[in-house]
């Protein structure tokens, strides 16, 4: 088949916002694409498609698979045909990300110091303290700049009318960033030409721009601090992606058995004796990092690390107890505190969310449950969530059992058709819902957002949800600067 | 350095060294098992000894069975010196360190790796195939020691690799020297025909250079003359001691720590029983004793470098 023929043949689904498509023909941004794929032939697509599987490979970016003893080496699935944003779009979507970033920061200094938000009335104790996220331990420290989401991965999504929403926050440990990063890599290496026809803004100093950061959070003024990307080791399913960080950053790369706290300071074991860390940028996640304070049992953290870090003698990147703030359920209260510390409208809207534990709001799901997404609140990765669409009457009885077992651990949305982009499946182009997680960066000269993000895909047909633990695949992001615009 | 890279650079270097030496005798021995003569009896056996676990019975079936010896030997996790658990093993100490290696260096172990759990490998290696498959994976541990060389930057971490890969070399010329003197009773005047030399030499790639060193026909001597003591032979006892004196001279200056200097003492020690010797002396001494000691020594003094330099835990 003829790529012009697989481009023209390309259906939208009514009701559902296509990036590419709409009824009245191909979106300007995607002309480019359109022209130079009617150009190629199928097996030239699918060339391309098996050499990025092969790039990814050779390159090790890969997780395992275990069954029957032995681990099996995947790819995460990459879709060769990429999602296109104009600059206009993305401009509105940084201004939005800024914003709610901002505040989120103001929440999590107050809420771990003086909780006036609480004794203001606009979010209620109890919300707070029911939060499994909500640290106790960590109260009162006092970090670097009063910044506590230094990186985040905020997820958008885009509704049928074009509208983007704020589907949730990742504010703790995002991770994704070097797929953002490699898979720009790999349609350099498919689309050489396209890609520098288009105008597309760059990325690839996404980490020149977290080692600043990271640098300039070093407690102490030092000419050399030592920076250190800690990471669970090599079981990880995310360890590629700390081993590329730490290469692109030119920082060691550190398990937590090559750490130690003597006299409230961290020191790493080396083979000329112990050395201090200045700066950590952890990526595991909080109740592993001090078995002294946290989980007893966990052999991933450093014993000690809190009392360090109360004590300002190290930085930790992401800070510690940002899980209150990504909260499924305190994530309602967003809007109210941009009004309340801002005193702004909020720029990117959320997605309506019914508290369980509020009786009316409750009731009016178990009404409409096929209509909505059920979400548990403490859960990430796609887990812990149930689609009322396609739900089972039995899958949706024991959801209701639960909720009302524990009300507070639930929120519920309206099923929202995530917008739909092409890929390039079973010798076809064929829509698949996307998401798109751009990555934050919050340093002392302020917010920077690299252009683009994340893109994930649901790969299979009629799917919402994209996380890679459950079939998802990604995409290159464009940010396409039109002209005119 | 953290302890932990320097640990996994240098168990990477000796897991990919080991892995060499083990398919070049792998080769040999393969090719010799085709050649209808008395030292065909030889062919597998030096290789199931020194790289299985396997008791004296096991090997005597074995090693008549080409296909069932070489899968064994190159394919089977049960055997923990099999070359697909030796690569996995580089493998994990490479992902590791991955932000202390080059990109390339992790790549071509990533890609070995995958070459040797590709699908249908074992069929290949009971068919025509196997001795391509060998001499590919031969090409790869080339093109590893390579990329290396011509990647790396020249520091710590060089240093501990340098430190595995020739400590690891060392012993494995040891072994393989011990097998096969073994044969002849560590004699040298109980001649054998070059024939029988030529599997030892073709495993340590050292034939060529023996034809050319030398013209006369007391083969035995001049084996063990080549092996030990020749400090143009990459793989003599000689040259691999001396590189890794070299190298662990070079951590102990830049890791002044408690031990290294004991460190640098034993290994001298070790390291002056070649260097101060010839073959009247070693073989006054008995051939056996000696590649017993410097066995022996070197894994003594693999232990003490964990301690000094590797405790991390």
């Amino acid at each position: 088949m003829t790529g012009e023929a697989l481009f023209k043949q390309y259906p939208i689904v009514p009701h559902i916002w296509d990036e590419m498509k709409c009824s009245d023909g191909i979106r300007k941004q995607y002309y480019s694409i359109f022209e130079t794929g009617s150009k190629l032939s199928l097996e030239d697509l699918e060339q391309k498609h098996k050499l990025a599987s092969e790039l990814f490979m050779s390159q090790g970016i890969t997780f395992t698979v275990y069954s029957e003893n032995e681990g099996i080496e995947r790819i995460f699935p990459f879709d060769i045909i990429p999602r296109i944003i104009t600059g206009a779009e993305w401009n509105h979507i940084e201004k939005g990300i800024k914003q709610r970033i901002k505040a989120l920061n103001l929440f999590l200094k107050d809420i771990y110091n003086g909780q006036q938000i609480i004794k203001d009335g606009i979010i209620p104790a109890d919300l707070i303290a029911s939060c499994p996220h909500f640290t106790r331990e960590v109260f009162g420290i006092e970090v670097p700049y009063d910044i506590y989401v230094h990186i985040s991965g905020i997820d958008l999504i885009r509704g049928d009318d074009g509208t983007f929403y704020i589907l949730e926050d990742n504010l703790r440990t995002p991770s994704g960033v070097s797929y953002m990063l490699e898979n720009r890599e790999v349609t350099k290496r498919i689309f050489p030409n396209l890609l520098a026809e288009s105008n597309v803004r760059m990325i690839n100093n996404y980490p020149l721009m977290l080692h600043d950061n990271l640098i300039a959070l070093a407690p102490k003024q030092k000419a050399n601090p030592m920076v250190v990307l800690l990471t669970p080791g090599i079981y990880n399913s995310a360890y590629f992606e700390h081993t590329f960080m730490a290469r692109q950053m030119g920082i060691q790369l550190v398990e937590g058995r090559d750490l130690l706290v003597d006299n409230q300071k961290v020191y790493m074991k080396t083979t000329a004796g112990l050395r201090q860390v200045d700066v950590i940028y952890r990526r595991i996640d909080d109740e592993f990092l001090d078995p002294l304070v946290f989980r007893p049992d966990s052999a991933l953290g450093v014993p000690g690390l809190v009392s360090a870090y109360r004590k300002g003698n190290v930085a930790i990147i992401n800070a510690m107890g940002n899980g209150v703030a990504d909260d499924k359920a305190v994530y309602a209260y967003v809007p109210d505190m941009i009004k309340y510390y801002l005193n702004e409208d909020i720029i990117l809207p959320n997605i309506p969310t019914y508290q369980m534990n509020n009786a009316d709001e409750r009731e009016h799901v178990f009404q409409n449950m096929h209509k909505m997404v059920v979400k548990e609140t403490n859960q990430s990765g796609g887990y812990g969530m149930l689609m009322g669409n396609s739900a089972t009457p039995e899958a949706m009885e024991k959801t209701k059992q639960n909720i009302l077992a524990n009300p507070r651990g639930f929120i519920a949305q309206p099923l929202i058709q995530l917008s739909t982009v092409p890929c390039l499946i079973d010798g076809k182009l064929q829509p698949r819902h996307v998401d798109l997680r751009p990555y934050a960066l919050c340093g002392p000269n302020g917010i920077d957002i690299v252009p683009g993000g994340l893109t994930r895909v649901a790969l299979r047909e009629g799917s919402l949800v994209v996380n890679s633990s459950q079939g998802g695949g990604s995409k290159d992001t464009w940010v396409v600067d039109m002209p005119n615009e | 350095m953290l302890s932990r890279i320097a640990d996994s650079l240098y168990w990477l270097q000796r897991y990919m060294e080991r892995a060499d030496g083990m398919l070049r005798l792998m080769k040999t021995s393969y090719i010799l098992s085709f050649d209808k003569v008395q030292t065909s009896s030889m062919t597998w056996e030096p290789a199931l000894k020194i790289f299985t676990s396997l008791s004296a019975h096991d090997i005597e079936t074995l090693k008549k069975d080409n296909t069932a010896a070489l899968q064994y030997l190159l394919l089977d996790t049960k055997n923990f010196n099999s070359l697909k658990v030796i690569y996995t093993r580089a493998r994990e100490n490479a992902r590791g360190v991955q932000d202390q290696i080059t990109k390339e260096v992790w790549e071509q172990v990533n890609q070995i790796y995958h070459q040797i759990n590709q699908p249908g490998i074992a069929e290949k290696l009971a068919g025509p195939d196997a001795i391509n498959v060998i001499d590919s994976f031969i090409k790869y541990g080339d093109q590893f020691v390579g990329i290396t060389d011509s990647t790396m930057p020249r520091g710590q971490g060089w240093n501990y690799m340098n430190l595995g890969k020739f400590s690891e070399r060392c012993l494995q010329t040891a072994e393989f020297t011990h097998s096969f003197f073994k044969k002849v009773d560590f004699d040298f005047q109980n001649e054998q025909d070059i024939l029988f030399w030529r599997s030892l030499l073709l495993a340590l790639s050292g034939y060529e250079l023996h034809l050319k060193n030398y013209s006369n026909q007391q083969h035995n001597y001049n084996v063990a003359q080549q092996v030990l003591f020749d400090k143009n032979f990459p793989r003599s006892l000689y040259y691999a001691l001396d590189r890794a004196n070299k190298y662990l001279n070079d951590i102990a200056a830049s890791n002044p720590v408690e031990g290294s200097i004991q460190l640098k003492r034993s290994f001298g020690r070790l390291y002056s029983s070649i260097k101060f010797a010839d073959l009247d002396i070693v073989e006054r001494e008995g051939l056996e004793k000696y590649l017993i000691y410097v066995r022996k020594e070197l894994n003594e003094f693999g232990r003490a470098l964990g301690r000094t330099y590797f405790s991390y835990s």
